[in-house]
C-alpha cells in the first residue's frame, strides 16, 4: 500500500468528564470507501469532526499524503479538498439549490444564469435529477442531501465524508446514495461513512474502522469479515436478540384502542393525518413504518391527547376519549414515549427521581402531607434505576449527565408504569446503541405478554419486523394498508414508504 | 470533588466581591478620592453603632421580597421585572388600609387584615400579567416593565385626591397611627417585625418550590414547558399562579415599608426596589435563601453608602456602581468556576489513561 491519502496518528480528544477519542489511528486510501463503525457515543463524529476542523484534538496529528497538516476550521479542511456533511443538514429551506450551492463561495454580483448551468452540468454529470431553480423547503429529505452532496463535489471535494447518511432515506433512496458513492470513489475519490448499520457496511465499505469507547477496535477489510464479527467488536459482547418464537398468537383479544376515520387538519391547510382508522388489540404490538415526517407524531399525540383531531374519534375500551386532555388520559393509562426525549419527555435539569413524577405530580401517592414524599419517591426511583439498569450513580443524578440510552430508559421506565392499557413509543431507540436497543425491545415484548396494547412506531424497519404482530404503512398521512408482519418484505415496505399503493407493489414486488 | 467545588464556590465569589470594590475603587481615584479611606469610612460606619447596624436589615427587608418576586417567576422562566409597580400597590393598599381601619379595629388585627390586602392586591396585579401571557402570549417582560408605570401613576393619582393628607399640602398620607406600625424587634432601632416576615417569606418559598408539587411543576415548566404541557402540567394556569405568588410578595413589600419603615405613604418613596430585587436574585441565582445572604449585603452596602457619603463627601451613587460591578463580577464568576470545573474533570481524564 502506497502513501495514504489521509491519516490520522494517535488522535486523543478529552470533553469535560468523557473521553470522546483516545490514540484513535487509521488512514484511508484514494478511491476507498470506508466506513466508520460504532455506536452512539463511540466517538465517530467526534473524529470526523476533528479532520474536518470543527474540533481541536487535544493530542495527535494529521497527515495528507505523507505530509503532516494542521486544520484549525472547516475552511482549512475544505482547501484541502475535506467535505462533511452532517446528519442534520446545513441547508437554507427558503434559497434554491443554486443559492445553497454557492452559497460562501461568491462575491460581489451574481451571475446566476452562469452557476445554474454549472451546477445542471455537475448534477448530470453524477446522474442526479435536481432542478437548481428549485426552492429547498419543497424538495423531499433525499433530494436536500443530494444538493448536500453537490455542494461538497461543487467545492471539489476530494474527500466526501458522510454522518449517518441513511438515517433519513427510504431503502430506495439509500440503494440510489449507494449507488453514487460506488461512482464517486471510481474517479479516485475517498468517502468516508459515519454509521452503525452493519447492513450498509457491508453493501457499500471497502474497508472498515470500528470504534468502540472512542478507541479503535478493529481496521477490517470488508471482504475478510462478516457482520457477526463486526457487531461483536462494536458492542464488545454478545446479545441476545428479540425473536418472535416466544410469542403467542394474539388477534382473537378484545379490542383496546380504536381510531376511527381521524383527520388532522394543519393551519397551513394541509392535512397531517387523513381518514386514519386503526385497532389495537389487547396484547398487541401495532408497528407503524415510515419515513419520518409522515404523520407519525401527530398520530402519537393524538393518542396521548396532546393535540384533538379536526375529525374523528378515539376510543380506550369502547369509551369515546377524543376530547379528554392529557390528564385524563394519563390518569386512563396511556404512557407516551416520545421520540424527542429532550423536548417532549424528560427535564434535562431535574433528578432521574423528579422526573420519574413528571406525569404524575398530582397523584396523592406521592405526596405526604401535601409535601412531596421525597422518600418514598426516591425509594421508587432507585428500584427503576435498577430494574431498567439504567447506569447512574443514585436517584438525584441529574438526567442531562446520563447518557442518551440511559436516558430513554428514564421515560420508559415512567411511562411503562403510567401506561397501564395503552403504550405509544415513537422512535423508542433512535440514536442508541445496540445494547440499549435490546434492552428496551425485550422491555416492549414484556409489557406486550402482560396484556398491555403497543403502538410502536419506528424508521427502523428491523425494528418494526422484529416486535410487531401487525404493521401499518405511513405515507403523508395516509395508511397505506395495515398487514400482518409475515405478509411484508423489505421491498414490498420500502416501496409503500415511497408512497405506492398496495395493488401497484404487488405486481411490482410481487 | 465536593470540596473542591465549594472552594471554588468561596474563592470565586470572594474574588468577585472584592474584584467589584477594587474597581468602584477606580472610579473613586477619578473622582480625586482616595479609595482606602472611603473604604474603611464604608466599614466602620456600619458597625459604628447599634442603631446603623440594624438598619442594614432594615434595608435588607423590602429588597428580600421583591428579590423573591424575581426569583420566583424566573424559576418558571417567566421574567416579572414589575415587582417595582407591584410594590407600590401594595404600598398603596397598606397606606389605605391602615388609614380606614386604625380608628375602628384593634391594631395587631388591621396588621393583619392589611398584610392580608396587599397580599392579595399585589398578586393580582401581577396575576394580570400572567393572564395576558397565558391568554394571549404576550411578552411578559415588557407588560410587567409598563405596569410599573401604570401602578406609579396610579399612585400619584391617588396620592393627589383620596389619600392626600389631611392639609392637602403634598403628595403624602397622613402618618399612621402609633397603633398599626409594625412592631419593633430591638428597641432603639428601626428594625421591625417585617424582617423576620421576609425571612420567613424566603425559607417559605423554598419550601414552595423544592418540597411541594406544586413547586415541583412550577420548575418544571419553567425548565421545559413543552414536557411539562406532555406531562398533562396546565403551563398557562401555572403562569398566572406563579406571578400571582410573584407580585403578591412584592406587595407584601409595600406593606412592611409603609407600616414598618415610614409610617406613611410619600409620592415615589423606594424607587430603586425593583431594580436591586432583580440583582439580589441574580446574586443569589434564583435561590431563596441565598437571596437572604445577598439581601444583607446589599442593605449593608446601602446604609454604609449613605454614611460614606455624608461623611467623605463621595457621591452616595458611587454604592450604586459598587453594587453592580459586584453584580457583574459575581456573574462571571459562575461561568470562572464552569470553566475550572470542566478543566479539573479533563485533568483527571488525562491523568487516569496515562497510567
Amino acid at each position: 500500500m502506497g502513501t495514504a491519502f489521509f491519516e490520522l496518528r494517535g488522535i486523543s480528544k478529552y470533553f469535560a468528564k468523557v473521553i470522546a477519542n483516545q490514540d484513535v489511528s487509521f488512514s484511508i486510501q484514494r478511491g476507498e470507501v470506508l466506513a466508520l463503525l460504532g455506536e452512539n457515543g463511540a466517538g465517530k463524529s467526534t473524529i470526523m469532526k476533528i479532520l474536518y476542523g470543527l474540533y481541536k484534538a487535544d493530542e495527535g496529528k494529521l497527515f495528507k499524503d505523507g505530509k503532516e497538516i494542521k486544520i484549525d476550521s472547516p475552511k482549512e479542511a475544505m482547501e484541502l479538498g475535506i467535505s462533511m456533511i452532517q446528519q442534520h443538514f446545513s441547508l437554507v429551506p427558503a434559497h434554491t439549490v443554486t443559492e445553497n450551492i454557492i452559497l460562501g463561495n461568491v462575491q460581489g454580483v451574481i451571475d446566476y444564469k452562469l452557476f445554474r448551468e454549472e451546477i445542471k452540468k455537475l448534477a448530470e454529470l453524477y446522474g442526479f435529477e435536481l432542478n437548481p431553480n428549485d426552492y429547498i423547503r419543497d424538495l423531499a429529505v433525499g433530494v436536500q442531501q443530494k444538493v448536500e452532496i453537490l455542494k461538497a463535489l461543487y467545492q471539489k471535494t476530494n474527500l466526501l465524508i458522510m454522518d449517518e447518511p441513511t438515517a433519513v432515506l427510504t431503502p430506495q433512496e439509500a440503494e440510489n446514495l449507494m449507488g453514487f458513492v460506488r461512482d464517486f470513489t471510481a474517479q479516485g475519490n475517498s468517502v468516508i461513512f459515519i454509521t452503525h448499520k452493519l447492513k450498509e457496511v457491508m453493501s457499500v465499505a471497502d474497508r472498515i474502522i470500528v470504534m468502540r469507547a472512542g478507541r479503535v477496535y478493529g481496521d477490517i477489510k470488508r471482504a475478510e469479515t462478516n457482520e457477526l464479527e463486526l457487531s461483536k467488536l462494536m458492542i464488545g459482547r454478545d446479545l441476545n436478540w428479540v425473536t418472535k418464537d416466544d410469542r403467542q398468537e394474539s388477534l382473537d383479544q378484545e379490542v383496546r384502542l380504536e381510531i376511527k376515520q381521524v383527520t388532522l387538519q394543519e393551519k397551513t391547510g394541509v392535512p397531517a393525518l387523513k381518514d386514519i382508522s386503526l385497532t389495537l388489540h389487547k396484547g398487541e404490538i401495532l408497528g407503524i413504518a415510515g419515513v419520518s415526517g409522515n404523520g407519525q407524531r401527530e398520530l402519537c399525540e393524538i393518542v396521548c391527547g396532546a393535540i384533538l383531531p379536526t375529525k374523528g374519534r378515539v376510543l380506550v375500551d369502547g369509551e369515546d376519549i377524543t376530547e379528554r386532555k392529557i390528564r385524563a388520559r394519563i390518569d386512563l393509562g396511556i404512557g407516551y414515549v416520545p421520540a424527542d426525549r429532550s423536548s417532549d419527555g424528560m427535564i434535562m435539569d431535574m433528578s432521574i427521581a423528579e422526573n420519574m413524577l413528571l406525569k404524575s405530580s398530582y397523584d396523592k401517592k406521592w405526596q405526604k402531607r401535601g409535601f412531596i414524599d421525597k422518600k418514598k419517591l426516591n425509594q421508587y426511583a432507585l428500584q427503576e434505576i435498577r430494574d431498567y439498569s439504567i447506569k447512574a450513580p443514585s436517584p438525584e443524578t441529574i438526567a442531562r449527565g446520563l447518557s442518551g440510552g440511559n436516558q430513554q430508559k428514564v421515560v420508559l421506565a415512567r411511562e411503562v408504569d403510567n401506561g397501564e392499557k395503552v403504550i405509544v413509543f415513537d422512535q423508542p431507540t433512535r440514536g442508541l446503541d445496540l445494547g440499549a436497543v435490546n434492552h428496551i425491545h425485550q422491555v416492549i415484548l414484556k409489557e406486550r405478554a402482560k396484556g398491555k396494547s403497543v403502538l410502536l412506531v419506528s424508521t427502523e424497519l428491523s425494528e418494526i419486523f422484529a416486535l410487531s404482530d401487525r404493521i401499518a404503512i405511513l405515507y403523508k398521512g395516509e395508511i397505506q394498508g395495515v398487514f400482518n408482519s409475515a405478509e411484508l418484505t423489505t421491498e414490498k415496505i420500502g416501496l409503500l414508504m415511497a408512497g405506492f399503493r398496495e395493488g401497484e407493489v404487488s405486481n411490482d414486488a410481487g | 470533588m465536593m470540596q473542591a467545588k465549594l472552594r471554588d464556590l468561596l474563592i470565586t465569589n470572594i474574588l468577585a466581591i472584592v474584584l467589584g470594590l477594587v474597581a468602584s475603587g477606580l472610579m473613586l481615584l477619578f473622582l480625586g478620592k482616595n479609595p482606602v479611606n472611603a473604604y474603611s469610612v464604608l466599614i466602620t460606619s456600619v458597625v459604628r453603632d447599634g442603631y446603623t447596624f440594624a438598619d442594614i436589615f432594615v434595608k435588607a427587608t423590602p429588597l428580600m421580597f421583591t428579590a423573591l418576586a424575581f426569583a420566583f417567576t424566573y424559576k418558571a422562566n417567566l421574567y416579572n421585572i414589575g415587582a417595582q409597580g407591584q410594590f407600590y400597590i401594595g404600598a398603596v393598599i397598606a397606606a389605605a388600609g391602615s388609614l380606614l381601619l386604625q380608628n375602628i379595629l384593634p391594631g395587631w388585627l388591621v396588621l393583619i387584615i392589611t398584610l392580608l390586602l396587599t397580599i392579595v392586591g399585589g398578586g393580582l396585579w401581577g396575576a394580570f400579567i400572567g393572564f395576558v401571557k397565558a391568554r394571549y402570549n404576550s411578552n411578559e417582560f415588557l407588560v410587567s416593565m409598563m405596569s410599573t408605570y401604570v401602578a406609579l401613576a396610579i399612585m400619584n393619582y391617588l396620592l393627589r385626591t383620596f389619600l392626600i393628607e389631611g392639609k392637602a399640602e403634598y403628595p403624602q398620607t397622613d402618618a399612621l397611627a402609633a397603633s398599626v406600625w409594625l412592631p419593633r424587634i430591638i428597641p432603639g432601632t428601626r428594625l421591625h417585625i417585617g424582617f423576620v416576615l421576609a425571612v420567613l417569606a424566603c425559607v417559605g418559598v423554598w419550601v414552595l418550590l423544592y418540597k411541594t408539587p406544586l413547586g415541583y411543576r412550577i420548575r418544571a415548566v419553567g425548565y421545559n414547558a413543552g414536557a411539562a404541557e406532555m406531562s398533562g402540567i396546565n403551563a398557562k394556569k401555572l403562569y398566572m399562579l406563579a406571578f400571582f405568588i410573584s407580585g403578591a410578595l412584592a406587595g407584601v413589600a409595600g406593606f412592611t415599608e409603609v407600616n414598618g419603615v415610614q409610617h406613611m405613604l410619600v409620592q415615589g418613596f423606594n424607587p430603586d426596589l425593583g431594580a436591586a430585587g432583580i440583582g439580589i436574585a441574580i446574586l443569589a441565582n434564583g435561590n431563596p435563601i441565598g437571596i437572604i445572604f445577598a439581601a444583607i449585603l446589599f442593605g449593608a452596602l446601602k446604609v454604609g453608602g449613605t454614611i460614606m457619603g455624608q461623611m467623605s463627601g463621595i457621591p452616595s451613587s458611587i454604592i450604586e456602581l459598587m453594587q453592580g460591578f459586584v453584580m457583574v463580577f459575581v456573574i462571571l464568576s459562575y461561568f470562572v468556576r464552569t470553566w475550572l470545573e470542566n478543566n479539573r474533570e479533563k485533568r483527571k481524564l488525562q491523568k487516569a489513561v496515562a497510567k
